[in-house]
């Protein structure tokens, strides 16, 4: 075990061995004020402390299953420090308890989880509501943790923090190479692995899991769309800023470079979106729909409004019951008209954002269904008050 | 000289949990009712019907629950007995839910008795436990259930079958 950094501290001079042969040390010693340095009797002259090897721990802690497999940063004392400052928080309060461990997420546990994402220290306001968010009853975390669904937990950011810390909105925002989208889904997932022990195959079922459960963090670009962004639409103002979790499967692509009207474009999605093997065939629920911006200036140039998509959606996207009916859960009759399931309970379960770069694709991801909905909160201080900044945090 | 290199020390990830004590309730020696809770999982109600059919209980308590989510309100009131049988826990999220409504079941003073396959069982027992009920009674059934033909659940149900007489007699 590595030691703290502490000062050592003694008072007196050591005892010098005259057998040792180091006189020239007795002579030091003698005329050194804090009479310790240099004579062979101590243990050391100087101790110096080092960060520990990065390769080292993260094969430490991976052996003891609390890494995602992928290298970590070694969460020191100082770096978690870093980390604590931006949270008004103190470090042992509880966020939230995670299920199946029934895990005290401490804002420090917190904290280490993230440094060893790779998050930067700003980050954490964050992840801080992230954790607390999925840990709303309505979430069901204790299902989406234990299932062997390949259920991954989405991030979308929302308001001025987005810009403040460069979260990627735009191209490759699903894919690599923004930190921020790679390293706070991460910190949630090892936040889950560590604090709420679904550990793969122990506390987490999945017969597989998903890419997406790494990382699945992105921000909606609210300036490519002509709509409301989703916290607005969930009643906060637009400069307050939101994190909304999401149960959602790995997203699946829309190509579409043909459709010049808004329902042939929106057929392809909803084809995409309606298929036999997700939940929401057989527990209708919520579905995650990400449009590229070429995709709703095509929707939005032909006259349709956001909540006409969501109505077309939740209406269109339907599966036949005889392969709906197959899931893990029995199909409720409720849910049939005409031999035919919704996917969707309501257009409200129709999760829109906009979000990507130039080209002509949108992404599809079907909720958990029936039985988790989405939690969108907003980056509070503890006073109640809605942070404009995450420096806001910093006490 | 002599330099002496100290590692700083790492934090631990790993959380505390916070500690729980459900008491488990004694089945009655004279059972008046029994409620039966089908969760619609893929053959839960073969494997109910087994068990139903083999105690030859007068007047069953028959409720479904949702697999993937706690059971409603009204559902958990139905399934108040002198004792509850609750299947099926096969797969991840529905043992998490079929365990935590025995958990509260037996809060509101109702043995149960849950049935997992026993590959999930031991997850099961371990959620029991994170929940403070270790105690709770939790019978195994041959894995796999789902798309498994009616006879072979049958033949699987008589083993629990054993399990829950051996529990209640």
């Amino acid at each position: 075990m590595a030691k703290k950094d502490t000062k050592k501290k003694g008072a007196e001079a050591p005892k010098v061995n005259e057998n040792c042969g180091c006189l020239i040390d007795e002579f030091i010693v003698q005329n050194s004020p804090d009479k310790e340095r240099l004579c062979s009797i101590q243990e050391a002259d100087f101790e110096i402390f080092t960060d520990p090897d990065a390769e080292k721990v993260s094969n430490e802690f991976y052996i003891k299953n609390q890494t995602d497999g992928l290298p970590i940063i070694p969460p020191t004392r100082s770096r978690v420090d870093k980390f604590l400052k931006y949270s008004d928080l103190k470090p042992e309060e509880i966020i939230a308890i995670l299920p199946p461990k029934r895990g005290k997420a401490t804002l420090e546990k917190v904290a280490i989880n993230a440094v060893m994402a790779g998050c930067l220290s700003n980050f954490m306001p964050v992840v801080q509501h992230a954790v607390k968010a999925v840990s709303q009853e309505k979430f069901n975390l204790p299902g989406i943790n234990a299932t062997t669904h390949p259920i991954s937990i989405c991030a979308i950011v929302n308001g001025p923090v987005s810009t403040e810390l460069a979260i990627n909105s735009g191209a490759g925002c699903l894919g690599p190479g923004n930190i921020a989208n790679a390293t706070m889904g991460r910190a949630l997932r090892l936040s889950m692995i560590n604090i709420a022990g679904a550990v793969p195959g122990i506390g987490d079922h999945a017969t597989m899991g998903s890419p997406a459960k790494y990382s699945f963090c992105f921000a909606e670009a609210e300036s490519e769309s002509p709509w409301e962004p989703l916290h607005v639409e969930r009643g906060y103002k637009s400069d307050v800023s939101t994190v909304t979790m999401m149960a959602a499967e790995a997203p699946q692509n829309v190509n579409d470079h043909r459709s010049t009207k808004a329902e042939d474009l929106l057929d392809t999605i909803i084809h995409t979106a309606a298929v036999a093997g997700c939940n929401n065939s057989h527990v209708p629920g919520e579905l995650l729909i990400i449009m590229g911006p070429e995709h709703v200036k095509t929707v939005y140039d032909d006259g349709w409004t956001k909540d006409d998509v969501k109505e077309y959606m939740h209406e269109k996207a339907i599966v036949p019951v005889e392969l709906g009916d197959r899931g893990g859960r029995k199909l409720d009759e409720k849910w049939i008209t005409d031999g035919m399931v919704k996917i969707t309970r309501s257009p409200e379960d129709v999760v829109l954002v906009v979000a990507g770069g130039p080209g002509r694709h949108s992404m599809v991801a079907p909720g958990f269904g029936t039985s988790s909905e989405s939690v969108t909160l907003p980056l509070m201080l503890k006073d109640g008050t809605a942070a404009k900044s995450v420096e806001e945090f910093k006490g | 000289m002599k330099v002496k290199i100290i590692e700083r020390e790492v934090l631990n990830p790993l959380a505390d949990t916070e500690a729980l004590e459900v008491e488990i309730n004694p089945i009655p020696e004279k059972i008046d009712s029994i409620s039966f809770v089908d969760n619609t999982k893929p053959n839960a109600d073969v494997l109910l019907d087994t068990i139903r059919e083999n105690l030859k209980f007068k007047n069953p308590i028959n409720v479904r629950k949702p697999a993937g989510a706690p059971g409603t309100d009204e559902q958990m009131k139905q399934v108040r007995a002198d004792l509850s049988i609750l299947t099926l826990g096969d797969c991840g999220s529905c043992t998490t839910w079929l365990i935590l409504d025995a958990i509260k079941l037996e809060k509101q003073g109702t043995p149960t008795i849950s049935v997992c396959s026993d590959i999930f069982a031991p997850f099961a027992r371990e959620l029991a436990e994170s929940y403070g009920a270790g105690g709770l009674r939790i019978v195994e059934v041959e894995h796999p259930l789902a798309g498994q033909s009616r006879e072979s659940i049958e033949n699987k149900g008589q083993k629990v079958i054993n399990q829950i007489k051996t529990i209640i007699d």
